[in-house]
């Protein structure tokens, strides 16, 4: 029952699990607001262009 | 908007960095080594709050299936969907470490007792609801088969609560007015610190979630907006 081993894989899984989770996430976020700007400024170029 | 929300990410992940040290502080060198356990014990610290904010992300998931369901607008959509998954991280979590404590405690991983059981099924609903949204044929049926789902979720949390009353088990009660055994000092304040922490990162989740539920709205829109004027 002393054993700090359980304690040691329990805390690391939590703190493992949670940072990968929130990496991951972050990725996806800035992976799709980089595919959203390109867009955009592509559209907005393109507006221009007819325009002038 | 936008700005808005990275600033509430930002400071959130501030409180969490700040608060993190402090829980961890308050757990290992603050509160008291249960007698019988031992060092074993020091899993509740984690365990307890990691199920409160399960509890915690199906009652939100709940509002945002309702308010869904009631008004089709995409913000009580995102808040379902942002809650269904950050709660599905936090129950597997609380799968994960519930069996880290019974191997030593019980002398096994894993039993059938009610508790750990309807536990289960609320992992196999809230799993349901991402695979629901992922196979759905629109994004509209996907979010309403997900908010239904959402709303059965709701009803098991009430029922893992109370499994142990009702069926009784294994698994220890630890609070409620007269169960379990009051907690040593120290230890209450170590809980506390700990679920405060959970509970901010529980809302960075959720909110940095948010956010990429909302890009990737706007994502769609644009798309099909590019693809409609070729």
């Amino acid at each position: 029952m002393k054993s700090y081993a359980f304690l040691f894989w329990g805390y690391l899984v939590v703190w493992l699990g949670l940072a990968a989770y929130f990496i991951t996430l972050m990725r996806r976020v800035s992976r799709v607001a980089k595919r959203l700007d390109d867009l955009e400024s592509r559209q907005n170029a393109g507006d221009g262009k007819s325009t002038t | 908007m936008t700005r808005r929300h990275d600033a509430v990410i930002s400071i959130l992940l501030a409180a969490t960095v700040v608060a993190m040290p402090v829980a961890l502080y308050r757990i290992f060198l603050v509160a008291p080594e249960e007698l019988v356990m031992g060092a074993v014990q020091k899993i509740f610290y984690f365990h307890v709050p990691l199920a409160a904010v399960t509890f915690l992300s199906v009652f939100v998931l709940l509002a945002g299936a309702v308010g869904y369901l009631w008004t089709r607008r995409a913000v009580w959509d995102h808040l379902s969907i942002a809650s269904a998954e950050v709660g599905l991280l936090f129950c597997t979590l609380v799968l994960i470490t519930g069996p880290i404590w019974a191997k030593p405690a019980w002398g096994v991983w894993w039993t059938w007792e009610a508790k750990l059981t309807t536990t289960l099924i609320l992992w196999l609903l809230l799993a349901g609801i991402l695979l629901s949204r992922a196979y759905a044929t629109t994004p509209e049926q996907g979010a309403r088969v997900a908010s239904v789902l959402g709303v059965v979720a709701a009803l098991d949390v009430p029922i893992v609560y109370k499994a142990v009353d009702w069926w009784r088990g294994q698994h220890p009660i630890v609070f409620g007015p007269g169960k379990g055994n009051p907690l040593a000092p120290g230890m209450g304040s170590a809980l506390m610190v700990s679920l405060i922490v959970f509970v901010l990162l529980y809302m960075l989740l959720l909110a940095s979630r948010m956010r990429l539920a909302g890009l990737e709205d706007r994502l769609a829109a644009v798309e099909d907006n590019v693809w409609r004027s070729r």
